[in-house]
């Protein structure tokens, strides 16, 4: 083999090439480790909204559904922020494993815990309502999101399984009022003797889904009212008095 | 006067950031075993091995301030060897399909070390003949297995250090190594050479 160490040697003198300076490698380390955080962090958020979306699903609709489990599930369970929680913690990884010392750890410990940390995070997280208005802002901003849960919210229009939503269009009296449901139908709804969730009282243009049992064509008798938006459902629950 | 053959790697990097004629003897150092190297995983002419260990110097110098102390500078510049290799094999596929290993007599002695762990031989029962099908063995493995064979047993590097040169945590390497071993069996099976790499002479 020829001299290679002096062919090298001449190059860099030519070329004049010099050592990348060290900011270069502290640069690049806190690159590295600011995306293993931020992906970390990012994990705790998307684990925040699946903790405050498990903690307020409508578990009690399995009762009136009779679907298999799994299709209920897929209908509760915030699997896009699941989805989420999992491309973090891969994120988190990748990054994890182009650290000085990152590699000697087995993949799977590196998932598993980057997961459990964010868990841990989301949990604090959930306490300070971040997630929950991070959601909301996803909501309103992101349509694909907002369509994905407006379809969730599809299962609302059974009025055979004892499930109806919609927006009041009309208050006729302190017993009945007209609904506009989400498939274009207009129900007459009676609510005396119903609860109303989230302190709601009946109003135009409220969006609420009931509870309740189909009386005949387009009537419907509501047992319970919940507003359409999560956030009323926090409210104390009121039973409408008869006139 | 520095006796730079004396010197550590550590010391020698420190040297070579103060003047660039001082890297030469870090590269003298390496230039022979990193050629070896290079030869054992590829099939490539002596030209372009030259070509590779080039590009290895050259990363090497550049990088030299983002070489930590606390870890073997062996280690760091294999790696780094090995990252350019991954790269000319990109580039030129058939490089890594088949392998000479008559780079070095000591291939031989440390071919029986393998011979001896693999098929549990004693280091009498071992030939020049045995070895000679045993290297043509080592030339069918697939890359990978090659590879990690080629620094366990040729280039006599520990787990650990083959974890800093592949970048893959400890226990991954041992289960590389038995994989590797395990298909070296395989292929020994397949070429109806077990017989004759057991019959005692």
């Amino acid at each position: 083999m020829s001299d290679v160490s002096k062919k090298v040697l001449k190059e860099i003198q030519e070329r004049k090439l010099r050592p990348y300076p060290r900011w270069h490698f502290i640069f690049r380390h806190s690159v590295i480790w600011s995306v293993c955080c931020i992906s970390i962090l990012l994990g705790s958020l998307s684990a925040g909204i699946v903790i405050f979306r498990i903690k307020h699903a409508e578990w009690d609709l399995y009762q009136f559904l009779n679907d298999n489990l799994a299709a209920f599930l897929l209908l509760i369970i915030p699997y896009f922020w699941f989805l989420f929680l999992a491309g973090f913690s891969l994120l988190a990884y990748n990054y994890f494993r182009r650290t000085e010392r990152g590699y000697r750890f087995r993949a799977f410990w590196v998932v598993f815990g980057s997961i459990v940390i964010s868990l841990i995070g989301g949990i604090l997280l959930y306490g300070t309502g971040l997630p929950e208005h991070i959601e909301s802002v996803f909501y309103d901003k992101v349509s694909f999101y907002r369509v994905l849960q407006e379809h969730k919210q599809k299962v609302w229009v059974s009025p055979d399984k004892g499930l109806l939503a919609g927006r009041i269009i009309k208050v006729i009296s302190a017993r009945t009022v007209l609904l506009e449901d989400l498939s274009g139908n207009v129900w007459t709804i009676d609510i005396s003797g119903s609860i109303w969730q989230g302190g709601l009282t009946p109003g135009v243009e409220f969006k609420i889904k009931i509870i309740g049992k189909r009386d005949g064509e387009k009537h419907f008798v509501a047992e319970e009212i919940r507003p359409m938006d999560r956030q009323k459902q926090q409210g104390k629950s009121r039973r409408v008095k008869n006139d | 006067m520095i006796d730079f053959e004396n010197l550590t790697d550590e010391q020698l990097v420190d040297l070579s950031l103060k003047d660039d004629k001082n890297f030469y003897y870090l590269m003298k150092r390496y230039e022979e075993k990193l050629g070896y190297y290079i030869g054992r995983i590829t099939n490539i002419s002596p030209e372009g091995i030259e070509d590779i260990l080039q590009e290895v110097f050259i990363k090497v110098y550049k990088n030299l301030r983002g070489f930590n102390k606390k870890f073997k500078f062996s280690s760091w510049i294999y790696r780094i060897a090995h990252n350019e290799v991954i790269s000319y094999y990109r580039k030129n596929r058939r490089a890594l399909d088949s392998l000479s290993l008559d780079m070095d007599g000591t291939d031989n002695n440390n071919l029986v070390a393998l011979l001896g762990d693999t098929l549990d031989m004693e280091e009498e029962q071992i030939s020049k003949e045995k070895v000679d099908i045993v290297k043509g063995i080592f030339a069918e493995l697939p890359p990978k297995y090659r590879e990690v064979l080629v620094l366990r047993y040729l280039e006599e590097k520990s787990y650990d250090e083959i974890s800093d040169i592949l970048k893959k945590p400890p226990g991954s390497v041992a289960t590389l190594i038995n994989r590797a071993k395990s298909n070296f069996r395989k292929i020994m099976q397949r070429c109806k050479v077990e017989g004759i790499l057991h019959n005692n002479e």
